[in-house]
């Protein structure tokens, strides 16, 4: 686990570095989610990540979203996950919750 | 203006937040999420201290106050949340929390395991003990190691803001030199191993010191969360299972628990 402490040196050193990079935090949960609001991952733009916004649960569309952020439209987004698939599909987001999640481009 | 340095750059807001994060308990962080006024924008932050001021000033005074309020609120809740507020501004608002910091009072068959668990759980941890080839980085990798009289290294040792105390030590004359010291700070957490009577007596030699009920009443002790624990490894789980339920959901939480099987 990385705490807000290291969350937030990481990003200093990445930006020192000069790489870019996304900051993806979840603002607001409802129902079941792996990780309350708060949580926080850094996406890189060559796709290495630091941190977590909840595992599988997701995360390949925040990642996504990151990308998009940070090489197309250099805006922050607010992005909803949907964790409420039917528990029969496969490699389903079946958690039951749903999260929003601000995207930034740093 | 420092404000208008301080917006200056990202890195320069960064390493606030770093810088704050290694001297507050916690303060929140407010981002803009989405805004009707063109001169403040989604992504640009603010920092609310617990006192209600601002750093990072949204260019009003009627909008800093308001954000004041709701900063402390959240701080006061600890809770990260979203809240709207005139001008169409929507923030989060994201209380964070300086770095738990674990010592650990005897680096004895608990300590070992205590430090590997609680170090993946995020803690950063000290280990004190009197015998450097217990308190020894062979056993401790990664650890802060501080080899000496537990009286002494307490006594100048540098409390984080979020600082939670395990005492485990071979002799209970040990644990006493160690609440001695423990107890004069300000601490999140502090926690004592023990049978019934072993705790009983450093509690007794404590008041004998003069600390007062109320102040040994904040002591966990028997230590850990009721669990069943007979291994080191087992009894390392349940202490660190104490620190997470005191850290996400506060002491009264974790008394809760206690209180459920019987433990006052």
């Amino acid at each position: 686990m990385m705490t807000d402490l290291e969350i937030f040196k990481k990003l200093s050193e990445l930006k020192q570095q000069d790489i870019s990079v996304c900051l993806a935090t979840i603002i607001e949960t409802t129902g079941s989610t792996p990780r309350a609001a708060g949580a926080k991952m850094i996406i890189c733009v060559d796709g290495t990540t630091y941190g977590s916004v909840g595992g599988g649960c997701g995360e390949n569309q925040v990642r996504s979203a990151a990308l998009r952020s940070t090489l197309v439209t250099h805006k922050p987004e607010i992005i909803e996950i949907d964790l409420t698939d039917d528990l029969g599909t496969k490699g389903g987001d079946v958690c039951g919750g749903r999260l929003r999640v601000f995207i930034e481009p740093l | 203006m420092k404000e208008k340095i301080f917006f200056g750059g990202l890195m320069g807001m960064h390493a606030r937040i770093v810088e704050l994060l290694e001297k507050e308990e916690s303060f929140c962080l407010a981002t803009i999420l989405g805004s009707n006024r063109p001169d403040i924008r989604p992504g640009q932050k603010a920092i609310v201290h617990h006192n209600g001021s601002i750093e990072g000033s949204l260019g009003s005074s009627q909008l800093d106050a308001s954000l004041g309020r709701l900063g402390q609120k959240a701080l006061k809740e600890n809770k990260s949340t979203v809240v709207e507020m005139d001008s169409g501004l929507s923030v989060f608002l994201n209380v964070l929390s300086a770095d738990a910091q674990l010592i650990i009072c005897g680096a004895g068959h608990i300590a070992i395991p205590l430090s590997q668990f609680s170090q993946q759980l995020g803690f950063q941890v000290t280990v004190i003990d009197d015998r450097s080839d217990f308190a020894n980085p062979s056993r401790f990798p990664d650890c802060e190691i501080i080899a000496e009289d537990f009286a002494v290294a307490l006594r100048k040792y540098p409390f984080s803001p979020a600082t939670y105390v395990v005492v485990i030590t071979r002799g209970h004359e040990h644990d006493v030199d160690c609440l001695i010291e423990i107890l004069k700070r300000k601490t999140v957490y502090v926690g004592l191993i023990g049978s019934r009577r072993r705790v009983r007596i450093v509690l007794d030699m404590l008041v004998e010191k003069g600390l007062s009920q109320s102040r040994l009443k904040d002591v966990f002790t028997p230590i850990g969360l009721p669990i069943g624990a007979e291994s080191p490894e087992e009894i390392a789980l349940s202490i660190v299972s104490e620190l997470i339920c005191v850290r996400r959901k506060g002491p009264a939480q974790a008394r809760a628990l206690r209180k459920a099987v019987g433990i006052e």
